[in-house]
């Protein structure tokens, strides 16, 4: 369970002469969890995009098991089993749940050119990935639209994981989500990372990071503000760091003196 | 500084007693497995959300009425040319249903089908100073349909590659359209009517011909076993109905009771003997005795077959509370009314009540008007802070403009039968509404309080049958008529009878939903089939009668319904058809997961092409002649069929089969308003109030289904 799949090294982006991202160092192993956390513009994005494909670094080195690699396309990423779950989740909300599932990807069967989606595997199939993600989907014909967040989150990873990805990255999954649904969307990533998936969770909330990641990298202002396993850091110190140590002391001192006068 | 700290730990204890009580929360909800917010839907919610229901219900209501109303709108001979009005329309509310899924719109579809049918006949005509290219039709047919893929191909790509709304490059295409049909036919032929398609006799127009123009008539096929095998049709799948109507509503029973099934049988045996019965014995006495006999038998069956396997429950003894008695009451009372209305109403009585509105319609208009001034007056007067005051004043005066104007549109549109059918079944409908809202609250009461409902319901039902027949100035009518709403009449007492007795099911179950699902499918299929069987064919006695009607079922039927049917298998059934509803209703996301966007709407694009290139041709077939203007300005009449079909303008919803059913409803209305002796020119009127009422039952079921909560 400790073989790296994705290996990060030194890792650098530039749009021109603005920095977006430097020296960037951690890595991705098989069946654990790796947090991301950043406050906005910590250049947590541009860093999903590196690894989902859209963008290309610049600096340091990207090794996907074992090998130096730079996706030109998302397509490649996917071909490679790398998996980008956006915050939109890719979805369609008008459109059944199983019909979601598939999308671009549907069982057919008959002969070319009266071909036809296989509406019962696919509907069965989904239910079986949901339900191995621990979701009991009652009626896979029903909207997704009509679905809670946390399930819909739920159907994007468990769509993921079924078309063969070997790494999930999750960006901000919890961020729109109530205390309630943010706990099942987390019970959905331990899930994943017990099927022995690599997957990366993008996050500002520490609380949400902790109980589930094995890695820590702190992002802020582009930098790298340390990557730490698990056993390194306390979540009082990875808040600490997140929140821009130094800047929220500063910040909370100053509220404290206009409080006192 | 040691406050900071302090303080973000308590946070992070906060938390961390957070993320306990959400995982152990979690756990619960995950062994439980079903959300217990989710209410039981039965499969009649279901299908209620499906986008097509509405339209096949308001094409039944509007057919009704005209049906009511007109003596030339009866089964055979309105169904035919019915369908016949609605096939061009139709083809292209279908392919454009398709298009507006996938979010996008065609303007140029309506001159494209004027244009592929004068291109073909452009390029069949004989060579001559004036004509045409000489072409054999094998050649000019499928020359037309490439030039049609190629200009589907076109829009398509230019709405892909520029990203401008297709709204206005295919405005665009439009004008493209219009001018070159305009400029070409008099360039080449110098006549803005360009015909004849005929001069391609010897060239495979005696090939073509039945194929896009042949004509089917229905007086000839005999089948003397037709109103068996309709009867039969009706048997077999009215039961397949009543079992998925059980499944959907009654628990099943634990054990079986075989005495149910004999009961059953029974039931089933005396139907069949009785209507072997009246089949040959015919008289007032026999008929009325055979109908008593039926109904027993009806019992006996349908009630048997619940006694085999459902489950019994109490009846209770509270048979009325005061509010059920009152809505009951209101229900039948509005029932009596509109009859007796409708009975006291006689030619003349009709003809001075309608000098009566024409008379009153501009003191009403006036009266509408300032019944929306005193309002305003009154909001105005009310202190209410200003903002709201300028809304009522606005609403108020809309409000009153929009009554007078009814009043006025309803004394010009009406006629004394209108007027009869429209008092009749406003008062008829409007009684069934609260009769139904009785029952369902007397259900709350007790199952014998509904099933008393019910009983009135179906005694009015039955008054309303006899009503009808003695009544009703449309021949057709008065027979079928009498025999459909005694049939309801029954079937509600019957319903009423057994639902007393057998257990609601309130719990999900799949296996009770599928069932029921394929047993109502199959049933409708097969009183389709035993309807079409009665449509179609004739038998000696009725030609001996002299009552048959010369129906002619054209080739253009046969390609609508084709067309339709595959479409609805495209988008239902198929990866492209998925592709539709992905990239209509989000195509960042359909394209994020690899679904080809780009390619998908040039498809789309592509098959509107080929449904203008069809549509072109029947109408080259049928009419010989085409005019330059064809079809130019019908592209919103097919987006109005595809809207009242149930597909959404902003797209990702919708049905290819509901825009059929849309372009029926525009063909009935075409043909149902001068049938029915009013004025044609308020057709559009019509027309506008029903795509403004799809309009609003669409917007409330995307409402629903969009529902989401986090």
């Amino acid at each position: 369970m400790t073989e790296s799949l994705i290996e990060l090294d030194d890792i650098g982006k530039f749009y021109g002469n603005i920095i977006a991202l430097q020296g960037v160092t951690t890595s991705v192993n098989a069946g654990e969890v790796t947090c991301v956390l950043g406050d906005n513009g910590a250049g947590k994005s541009t860093f999903i995009k590196i690894l989902a494909g859209v963008h290309q670094h610049d600096a340091g080195d990207f090794r996907f098991e074992g090998e130096s690699v730079k996706f030109s396309s998302p397509r490649e990423a996917l071909d490679k089993g790398i998996a980008a779950v956006y915050q939109d989740l890719a979805m369609v909300p008008l459109m059944s749940v199983w019909r979601n599932f598939f999308l671009g990807a549907e069982p057919s069967k008959g002969v070319w050119p009266l071909r036809w989606v296989d509406k019962k595997k696919a509907s069965e199939t989904a239910k079986a990935e949901m339900a191995k993600m621990g979701i009991d989907i009652r009626d896979t014909e029903q909207p997704v639209g009509t679905l809670s967040g946390g399930e819909r989150q739920s159907v994007a990873i468990a769509r993921a994981v079924h078309f063969g990805a070997k790494v999930l990255i999750l960006d901000e999954p919890t961020s729109a989500l109530g205390v309630r649904q943010s706990g099942v969307v987390l019970k959905y990533i331990l899930a994943a990372a017990e099927r022995g998936l690599g997957v990366i969770f993008i996050t500002h909330n520490p609380a949400h990071a902790y109980p589930v990641g094995d890695r820590f990298l702190i992002l802020n202002r582009g930098k790298s503000l340390g990557n730490f396993a698990k056993s390194e850091i306390t979540q009082a110190e990875l808040t600490q760091k997140m929140s821009g140590g130094a800047e929220l002391e500063q910040l909370q001192h100053e509220l404290a003196q206009a409080t006192n006068k | 500084m040691t406050d900071s700290v302090a303080e973000t730990e308590i946070a992070v204890v906060v938390d961390e007693a957070d993320a306990a009580a959400i995982a152990a929360e979690t756990e619960a909800t995950a062994v439980a497995g079903a959300d217990e917010r989710l209410a039981y839907q039965g499969v009649f919610q279901r299908l209620l959300i499906r986008p097509e229901v509405g339209a096949i219900i308001g094409a039944v209501a509007i057919w009704a009425f005209f049906w009511a109303v007109a003596n030339t709108f009866g089964v055979a001979t309105g169904f035919g040319s019915i369908l016949d009005g609605a096939a061009p329309l139709g083809i292209m509310a279908v392919a454009v249903s398709l298009l507006m899924i996938g979010g996008e719109f065609d303007l140029s579809a309506g001159a494209a089908t004027g244009t592929f049918g004068i291109i073909t006949i452009l390029l069949v005509k004989d060579v001559g100073e004036l004509g045409g290219a000489g072409l054999s039709l094998h050649i000019a047919i499928p020359l037309s349909l490439v030039v049609a893929l190629g200009m589907g191909y076109a829009n398509g790509t230019v709405v892909e590659k520029t990203g401008l709304p297709s709204f206005i490059v295919t405005l665009a295409t439009f004008f493209v359209y219009r001018g070159f049909k305009l400029g070409f036919s008099k360039l080449i032929i110098d006549n803005i009517s360009v015909g004849r398609i005929d001069e391609g006799q010897g060239r495979g127009y005696d090939f073509w011909r039945p194929i896009f123009d042949g004509v089917w008539a229905r007086n000839d096929p005999l089948l003397e076993s037709r109103d068996a095998l309709w009867l039969l049709g009706w048997l077999i799948g009215g039961s397949l109905i009543a079992i998925a109507i059980y499944e959907m509503n009654f628990r099943r029973a634990q054990k079986q009771n075989p005495i149910g099934a004999f009961v059953m049988l029974a039931g089933i045996v005396g139907a069949a003997a009785t209507i072997w019965y009246m089949h040959n014995f015919d008289g007032r006495t026999e008929n009325t005795l055979a109908s008593a006999l039926l109904l027993v038998a009806a019992l006996a069956g349908f009630g048997g077959l619940a006694l085999w396997r459902y489950e019994r429950q109490k009846i209770g003894s509270t048979l009325f509370t005061n509010e059920t008695l009152t809505w009951t009451l209101a229900g039948v009372a509005s029932i009596a009314i509109g009859i007796l209305i409708a009975g006291a109403l006689d030619m003349e009585a009709q003809q001075s009540v309608l000098a009566l509105v024409d008379a009153l319609a501009w003191p009403l208009v006036l009266a509408g008007g300032a019944l929306g001034v005193f309002m305003a007056y009154r909001s105005v007067a009310g202190f209410e802070d200003q903002q709201t005051a300028i809304r009522s004043v606005v609403t108020m005066v809309a409000l009153g403009a929009a009554s007078a104007f009814g009043v006025y549109g309803f004394m010009f549109m009406t006629t004394e039968q209108g007027l009869r059918a429209i008092l009749l079944g406003a008062f008829v409908i409007g009684g069934l509404i609260v009769l139904a809202i009785a029952a369902y609250k007397a259900g709350r009461v007790s199952p014998a309080a509904r099933f008393l409902v019910l009983t009135a319901t179906s005694l009015m039902g039955l008054w309303l049958a006899w009503f009808v027949q003695g009544q009703s100035r449309s021949v057709k009518f008065r027979t079928e008529a009498f025999s459909v709403i005694l049939l309801a009449a029954a079937m509600v007492f019957v319903w009423g009878a057994v639902s007393m007795f057998f257990a609601t099911r309130h719990e999900d179950d799949p296996v009770a939903a599928r069932l029921s699902g394929q047993a109502a499918k199959l049933g409708v299929a097969i009183v389709g089939v035993g309807m079409l069987t009665r449509l179609l064919f004739t038998t000696e006695a009725e030609q001996a009668l002299g009552r048959t009607n010369p129906v002619n079922f054209r080739m253009s039927v046969l390609w609508f319904i084709g067309f339709a049917v595959f479409a609805t298998w495209l988008l239902g059934s198929t990866k492209f058809g998925s592709w539709i509803f992905a990239v209509g209703g989000n195509k960042q996301a359909a394209r994020q997961i690899g679904v080809p966007a780009a390619r998908t709407k040039t498809q789309l694009f592509m098959i509107v092409g080929v449904a203008a290139w069809l549509v072109g041709l029947l109408l080259a077939f049928r009419l010989n002649t085409l005019q330059s203007g064809t079809g130019n300005g019908l592209e919103f009449e097919y987006i109005i069929a595809a809207v009242v079909g149930g597909t959404l303008l902003t797209g990702g919803y919708g049905s290819a089969f509901g825009a059929a059913i849309g372009a029926i409803i525009m063909s009935m209305s075409k043909l149902g308003i001068p049938a029915s002796q009013w004025n044609s020119d308020w057709r559009f009127a019509f027309l506008g109030t029903i795509l403004l009422l799809a309009v609003i039952a669409n917007n409330f079921i995307k409402t629903k289904a969009e529902a989401a909560g986090p």
